[in-house]
């Protein structure tokens, strides 16, 4: 067991994700305690204090994000829950949603609470069916139990949780793409300024936090805040939920104490690399995180700091491991066949970009490839970082380039021979 | 006042105002594609880019100025961008400006020109898409040449309130789209849409592959259509370009029409009403003077109609609301003594016309209606008892109306039944063939030039008015 565990503290079985089981674990009295005895802003104190970072890929402080909402300025506040997990490689949010979605329904509690918001949203990714009935039939049961609605546990504070399917784009995982969609238009990115917290939905002042942030936030008002900093780093408070997958022995969803030694957790929790591979390289935090090789990650502990200084980040914590033998030209082809789909084309570098860089690689991968390739895929990427509307244009880029700097030797071999030096592959053969 | 720098120099911006406003303000050009000054900011060319000291690159249309800010407009690293944003905006662009009818006043010409220049660094296959696409019964709709700026799809959110346009799929296979249910043909100012657009994307059909731009010069004039008075320009034939014309027919017709900006009336905008001055304009013209049907020389018929009018004791005149407020004061000066005026309404909305909005259109369809109020009082239903001379001027008289017995003298441009029925007939020059202003609803008087000569016969309504009054020599 990679750390201490905070969120997936208790066995999963059929009925744990019930109000009953909920309550049994001592669900919902977070939000009791708070309503009768803290005021609002301290709440947003706690959770500052905890130093509780996003878990959507940012690593923002939440409170820090929660501070430029302005209390009693005397229009509504909207909370909004991302749960349109589409980064490729993280499944994690799913986990919550699935198991725990009581816990994201106290965090939102809380979360409401602290901004005086009278109603949120959680905006569902569309192809998740069961997370979506599980968190729907959750809605239902807190309404019923009176930990939803009007004047809740006999106080006087009000929420209201709608539960809003999304119809399956990544671009409406950015927050910003999530409140048009969520408005009920097309899921494009806004300009920033004006932040979403000074105008967001429906021009209001809007916090859109992860899911996994906002269970977080039952976690720090649960324990304290003076409890939630003894775990993890201490620059990077608590755990995170990494989803693994790829080429290793046991992927799946962990929950990691931030600071817990990168090797150790993908040898011994995650049972190692697929027939006993060596470790070629790690996707970190899903695909727009910078890749690292498995020589980058000897020495490294799973924390936001220890990433930062190797130029990568935790993201959103959809780990990929790739063993050695797989050909990464074929798997920057594949992700870029993800951006240039999910590309929202609103602007043009990203538009342009994304499927100008695809068609390179398309080209690269048939064994077409020129010599001028990779020097054109590098200038695409660089006008791609910092032009566009919102970050996942950027992203395309850093992948591309993250990538292309580590491997440029198999992309160069590629051109050259005009066949991979792996032979394409991307399943992992045991040897 | 906020005081930024713009390339080192000092610029007095206001509070509130972008950066990309104040530099324009300030005479510094910063290219665009998608902002339009009556549009909301979409911010999503990404052309304006400009670099602020100790910030980096920003989008300049979405950047409140603030004070002390030092915005460099033309760095080494805003140029870099800005090519690459070419490169990016041409990568699927098909370079088809030899058959493209904005050729010549295309933005994205313009600007490669300016700021790139080589040629597209992609070697890949350009992404095809739909061409000509039947927007509606008006515009065409090429969805390569398409850049996706949405000033389109924001015009008819914003300003006609139409929401007839959408964008359909995304990435770079999205293509603008009608929406099911808002047709853009009952959109009357849905034109605007293709003077909005900075590439040849949208294409109006009335003037697809009639003309390339650069043989037509535009003359300022007003539109007749309404008693809004939208100020348009006339784009028609260069004179050095008439030799050349295929068809003698090109050099006297209307090309198109296009809004002349004038934020005291109509903004940059007009309606698709505006944009069809031709079917007004170029109907067909009356042939020459006329006694009761039969042709007369123009001596012959002043001689008569003065005569009427010497013999006339109560003689009326139904004064047009198309003259312009130089033709009724010259009425006014050789005929106010002897005729009683009356305004007439000439134009009566058609059947489907949107007759009234709060964008721009009026339920008044003559352009001076306000001018002539100015001097006579309107028309009533029945002329009164013992007039004996009417004098019409202009279209939109009922002549089974008048009064039976009285002579009629009638002054028209245009080829009608009526003409032969008036006791003497005298064609007139039409707005497009003289100058003048118009005073419209709200007291706004804008002026139009003469942008042709005038059509065989016709004669200016003030010199008529003139030689009515005494006998002079008039050149037809």
């Amino acid at each position: 067991m990679a750390g201490r565990q905070l969120l997936m503290n208790f066995p999963v079985t059929a009925t744990s994700h019930t109000l009953a089981e909920y309550r049994a674990r001592g669900g919902y009295a977070a939000i009791d305690r708070t309503l009768r005895t803290l005021k609002p802003q301290d709440v947003t104190q706690e959770v500052l204090a905890a130093g509780l970072q996003g878990r959507g890929g940012a690593s923002f402080p939440t409170g820090r994000k929660w501070q430029v909402v302005v209390p009693g300025d005397g229009q509504p506040h909207y909370l909004i829950a991302n749960a349109d997990e589409g980064e490729p490689g993280t499944f994690k949010d799913r986990w919550i949603l699935e198991n725990a979605p009581h816990l994201l329904i106290e965090g939102m509690l809380l979360t409401a609470y602290a901004l005086e918001a009278r109603h949120c949203f959680i905006y569902i990714r569309g192809e998740f069916d069961l997370p979506y009935r599980r968190i729907a039939a959750a809605v239902e049961e807190a309404y019923a139990a009176g930990w939803l609605g009007s004047r809740i546990a006999g106080t006087d504070f009000s929420c209201d949780l709608i539960v809003y399917r999304g119809a399956g784009a990544y671009v409406a995982g950015e927050a910003s793409g999530l409140i048009a969609s969520l408005e009920g238009k097309k899921g494009y990115p806004r300009n920033r300024p004006p932040r979403l917290t000074v105008k967001g939905l429906y021009q209001r002042p809007t916090v859109v936090n992860n899911v996994e942030s906002l269970a977080n936030v039952t976690v720090v008002m649960r324990d304290g805040a003076a409890a939630f900093r003894t775990v993890g780093t201490e620059k990077s408070p608590g755990t995170r939920l990494i989803s693994v997958s790829g080429h290793i022995n046991r992927p799946g969803v962990y929950e990691v104490e931030l600071g817990f030694p990168w090797r150790r957790f993908i040898d011994e929790d995650c049972g190692g690399m697929l027939g006993g591979r060596a470790l070629k390289a790690i996707v970190p935090g899903g695909i727009s995180s910078r890749v690292l090789t498995g020589a980058d990650i000897g020495p490294l502990a799973l924390s936001h700091e220890a990433l930062w200084d190797v130029n990568s980040t935790l993201g959103s914590g959809g780990m990929i491991v790739i063993a050695e033998g797989t050909c990464m030209v074929r798997l920057l082809h594949i992700m870029m066949r993800f951006y240039h789909h999910e590309s929202c084309g609103q602007c043009t570098p990203c538009r342009h970009g994304t499927g100008w860089m695809h068609r390179i690689l398309e080209r690269i991968v048939a064994g077409q490839g020129r010599p001028e390739d990779i020097e054109r895929l590098y200038y695409i990427a660089k006008y791609n970082d910092g032009t566009t509307i919102c970050g996942l244009g950027d992203a395309a880029g850093y992948a591309a380039a993250g990538i292309l700097d580590k491997f440029r030797d198999e992309f160069e071999y590629c051109i050259e021979h005009k066949r991979s030096r792996y032979e394409g592959r991307i399943e992992c053969l045991r040897s | 006042m906020p005081e930024i720098l713009i390339n080192g120099r000092k610029v007095e911006a206001r509070a509130g105002q972008t950066v990309l406003e104040a530099a324009r303000e300030a005479g510094i050009f910063v290219p665009t594609f998608c902002w339009h000054p009556q549009l909301s900011t979409a911010g999503n060319c990404r052309m304006c880019l400009v670099e602020v000291e100790g910030r980096g690159l920003d989008i300049a249309c979405n950047m409140p100025v603030s004070a002390g800010m030092h915005v460099l407009t033309d760095s080494p690293d805003v140029q870099a961008h800005r090519r690459a944003m070419l490169q990016f905006i041409t990568l699927n662009h098909p370079v088809d400006c030899g058959i493209c009818d904005k050729a010549g006043e295309c933005s994205l010409q313009d600007y490669h020109y300016a700021y790139n220049g080589q040629p597209s660094l992609s070697v890949e296959p350009k992404v095809r898409s739909t061409k000509y696409y039947n927007l509606s019964s008006r515009i065409l709709l090429d969805n390569e040449r398409c850049i996706l700026c949405l000033r389109c799809t924001r015009f008819t959110h914003e300003v006609s309130k139409s929401m007839a346009l959408g964008v359909e799929s995304r990435g770079d296979v999205s293509v603008i789209r009608p929406v099911a249910d808002r047709p853009l043909g009952e959109d009357p100012y849905s034109d605007n849409i293709i003077d909005l657009c900075p590439v040849g994307a949208l294409q109006s059909r009335q003037f697809l592959h009639k003309t390339r731009v650069w043989y037509l010069e535009a003359t300022p004039s007003v539109c007749p259509g309404c008693a809004r008075g939208c100020t348009v320009q006339l784009w028609h034939r260069k004179r050095e370009w008439h030799v050349k014309a295929l068809d003698p027919a090109q050099n006297a017709s209307i090309a198109r029409v296009t809004p002349l900006e004038n934020p005291a009336v109509n903004g940059p905008w007009i309606c698709n009403k505006g944009r069809d001055l031709a079917k007004i304009f170029e109907r067909k013209r009356a042939a020459g003077p006329m006694l009761l049907g039969a042709p007369a020389t123009l001596e012959a018929a002043l001689e008569r109609a003065r005569e009427l009018i010497g013999a006339a004791r109560h003689p009326v005149a139904l004064v047009s609301s198309w003259g312009s407020n130089e033709e009724f004061a010259a009425f006014q000066r050789y005929l106010g003594a002897v005729f009683t005026g009356y305004v007439k309404c000439d134009a009566r909305p058609e059947p489907g016309e949107r007759i009234e909005d709060d964008l721009l259109i009026r339920a008044d369809k003559n352009p001076n209606s306000a001018g002539a109020r100015a001097l006579y009082g309107d028309a009533p239903d029945e002329l009164p008892e013992g007039t004996d001379l009417v004098l019409v001027w202009g279209e939109g008289c009922d002549f089974g109306a008048l009064p039976r017995g009285a002579n009629v003298i009638f002054l028209n441009a245009y080829l009608a039944p009526e003409n032969g029925h008036a006791a003497v007939f005298l064609p007139t020059t039409i707005q497009t063939e003289r100058s003048g202003h118009y005073t419209n609803f709200c007291g706004v008087v804008s002026g139009f030039q003469r942008c042709f000569e005038p059509a065989a016969g016709a004669v200016d309504a003030e010199a008529l008015f003139r030689a009515l009054a005494a006998p002079a020599r008039v050149h037809a």
